[in-house]
Order: C-alpha cells, then structure tokens, then sequence
C-alpha cells in the first residue's frame, strides 16, 4: 500500500459525494431505470455545501464548507472553501487537485490525481445514474416520506473505512437534502446541499481557473 | 586513499556536532527566572489546517485534530483529508499507544510513534529535569532539558519574544525545530515543525480551533 492507493480510497469517499447531486432530478423515481432516464436530462449542478464531521475525538463537530460544479458528460469541481482550503478538478479527460500552500492553491503531486483517473470511470457511471450498477457498491432505493437511496460497498475496496452512504431526498421540492457518509459507530460525514441550481450555464474557466 | 579518509573524517565530525553553549547572563537581575512555556496548560482538543512538505519537494494538506492532556501526558490525535475521510487516529495513554485507525502512507509505527512524539514535543513541557538556564550566544533566552532518551531539549525565546523549540540527538544535531507565533486567546494561531530525519518534512499547522475541555 502507498500514497496513492490512499489517494484511490480517498477519491471513491469523495466519489460518494457527487452521488447526491445528481440525484436532484431523480427523487420521484420509482426504479433505477427511471433515475438513469431523469440524471440524463442534467446538463449542469452547481450548489453549495456545508460538510459536518463527528468523531468521538471532537466534542463538537468540525463544520466545512465548499462549492460544487458539474457539466456533463463528466467536467467537475469540487471545492472546500474552509477551514482547509482545496480544489479537485476534473476537465476534459484531466484530473488534478489543490491545496492551499504558501498563499496561494498549488497543486497537490502526492497522487491524489492518479487516484482520481482510476476512480472516474465510476463517477461517470454514477453520473449516468447507474447507481445500481456500480460494482464497488449496492444501492437501495426505498420511498417514504422521503426518498432514500441507500449505497453500501461491495468487497475489500472500503473495508474499515466506509459503511454505507445513505441519501436522502425532499419530495416537496426533488432536491437532496443530505447524505450521510457512515464510516463507523463512532464516524460520520454528513453533507447539506443549499442554493443548489441546476442547467443554468457554468464558465468553462469554472474548470480551468484554480483562483 | 587520502581523500576518501578526509570524507569520512569530515562526516564524522559533522556527524558529532556540539550543543549551543548556554550562558548566564552578567548580572544576576538579568539572568532568567522563568522558561518560557509555550505549552498547554490543560487538556484541550485543538483542530489544525496541516500543510505538510517533504524535502522530495512534495505538498499536501490535510486536517489534524489532536486532544491532549499536560497533566496526564495523554493524546487522541487524528488525521483527515478535506473531504473529511479519516486516514489516521491514535490515542496514546501512560506510553501505551492504540492505534485505532491508519491507512497508508501513515500505517507504519514508526510514523505513529514519530508523529506522537512530535505532538508531546509541541504542545508538552519537556520531561527530564531542566539542565541549565541562560542565554544562547545569538541571544535568545534558553531552558535547556535532559530527557531521559538521551535527547537534549532547548525551549528559547527570540528577541522578537517569540518562543521555540529545538530537540537535539545524543550527537547534539538538531532533529526537531519548532517555531510558535500569533498567540491569541492563550493558543498559538501558527506552529512551524522542521523534522530533520532520512525524510525531512516541515509541517505548517493553522489553527482552526481550540477547545479546552469543560471541568
């Protein structure tokens, strides 16, 4: 095991992120069939996040906030504004990531980016909303009074690191609310999406600009 | 042949360098009285923005949260990246450490141990017993520590006011830097780590928050 096999880890936990984004066009699905032909008809998502991270070492929970960009078929930026600034773009076949070093972003060469070639092909299905058909994990949808999209990892890839992935999604409004990232008993991620907008034109420097 | 001997030679000495000689001050008003102690004075849980450099060149950021007790030397500390995956987490209590968590590259003890030590370097005084107290020929004002692992421990005090860290090897080379700025709120808002080691790496840690615990 190295660098970048953690980096590869790291970027299919980031992975599980895009899910929900996508599914803001999906929530009245009663199948997966019907959520491959709603993600279809996004063109572009850009939203905000607030990310909340709760480990029996903090007391509190560490919040973080970021910014989210997608085109399709498979242009995206992920980007957390604080407290640790960093960027991961991916643009016509490129991927890279950054930190925040020196005063300014510089790219991150530890292999964070190799990883995420690796893991795109699996974005990019998730993109499609083949959510069901994703080797690395099994997805469940189950409706009540809310939508719930339930992922868990298949095989060794997540093994001690990821639970299950659990979406969940407003039927007032389609869009999603949150998804919660259970890593262990003790470990979670939850993340809320606001101001989320969806087919309205991004910039295409939004995926070339780092600043 | 002669050359090779003055290579050796020459790394030897380098190799046995001497400690920086601590002095006391003219006059006994002007002499230290107190060690500077930029350590923390309870158990907090502190949250780091962690730039980290190694010497190949290589940059990466991540999330260090660390809870750690002055009184009974104990750490928690964890590691994350930004998206919030934890690759990291350790507690190490009376010497015993139980690692809870740790993907590669941070999976190997050797990490674990140096990454505690480091951790009990920045934010406890220094074991042992204090050896000598004045000041270094640059000026800055010095405490120094035996600890019992043969190291040798320099808390300063820059003529800006700042305090540092040094910890030196048996040879008296200096394996760790530690330099402290932006005091505010009782917490040090900038902590700079210099680890000279096979893989030297210097970490830039920002602060984010720090929670003393509730009594």
């Amino acid at each position: 095991m190295n660098l970048f096999q953690s980096h590869r880890k790291n970027i299919l936990f980031v992975s599980c992120f895009f899910i929900l984004l996508l599914l803001n066009h999906v929530a009245f699905a009663d199948d997966f069939e019907q959520v491959r032909k709603n993600a279809a008809q996004i063109k572009t998502i850009q939203a905000d996040f607030i990310q909340t991270k709760s480990m029996k070492i903090l007391n509190k929970p560490l919040i973080s906030e970021g910014r989210f960009y997608y085109a399709a078929p498979d242009s995206f930026r992920w980007e957390y504004l604080k407290p640790l600034k960093s960027i991961v773009i991916n643009h016509k076949g490129q991927t890279k990531r950054y930190i925040y070093s020196g005063g300014k972003m510089v790219e991150d060469e530890s292999g964070g980016a190799q990883g995420m070639k690796i893991i795109l092909g699996e974005i990019t299905s998730w993109m499609s909303g083949k959510f069901d058909q994703n080797p690395s994990f099994k997805a469940t949808l189950k409706e009540g009074t809310y939508t719930q999209i339930t992922l868990m990892p298949v095989g060794q890839n997540m093994n001690g690191m990821l639970q299950k992935v659990i979406i969940t999604i407003s039927k007032k409004d389609a869009a999603v609310k949150s998804v919660n990232i259970i890593e262990s008993e003790t470990s979670s991620t939850i993340i809320d999406f606001k101001n989320t907008q969806t087919n309205k034109n991004i910039p295409e420097t939004i995926f070339q600009d780092i600043e | 042949m002669k050359i090779a001997l003055l290579v050796i030679l020459a790394f030897f000495l380098s190799a046995c360098q001497t400690l920086p000689v601590i002095t006391q001050a003219t006059s006994p008003e002007k002499n230290v009285s107190v060690c500077p102690n930029p350590f923390l004075k309870q158990k907090t849980t502190l949250i780091h923005a962690i730039e980290v450099h190694m010497s190949s060149g290589i940059k990466s950021a991540v999330i260090g949260i660390t809870e750690a007790d002055p009184a009974t030397r104990a750490i928690s500390c964890a590691i994350m990246t930004a998206e919030g995956m934890v690759l990291f987490e350790a507690i190490e209590t009376d010497g015993f450490l139980d690692i809870r968590r740790a993907m590669p590259p941070f999976d190997s003890a050797h990490f674990a141990r140096n990454m505690i030590e480091d951790i009990k370097l920045i934010f406890f005084e220094p074991r042992g017993k204090i050896e000598q107290i004045g000041f270094l020929p640059s000026g800055e004002t010095a405490c120094r520590w035996r600890t019992g692992n043969s190291d040798t421990v320099d808390v300063l005090k820059t003529s800006s006011g700042l305090p540092e860290v040094k910890r030196y090897s048996g040879s008296g080379k200096v394996k760790r830097y530690i330099k402290f700025s932006g005091l505010t709120g009782g917490f040090y808002q900038s902590i700079e780590l210099q680890a000279q080691e096979l893989a030297s790496y210097t970490l830039f840690m920002n602060l984010v928050e720090a929670r003393p615990a509730e009594n």
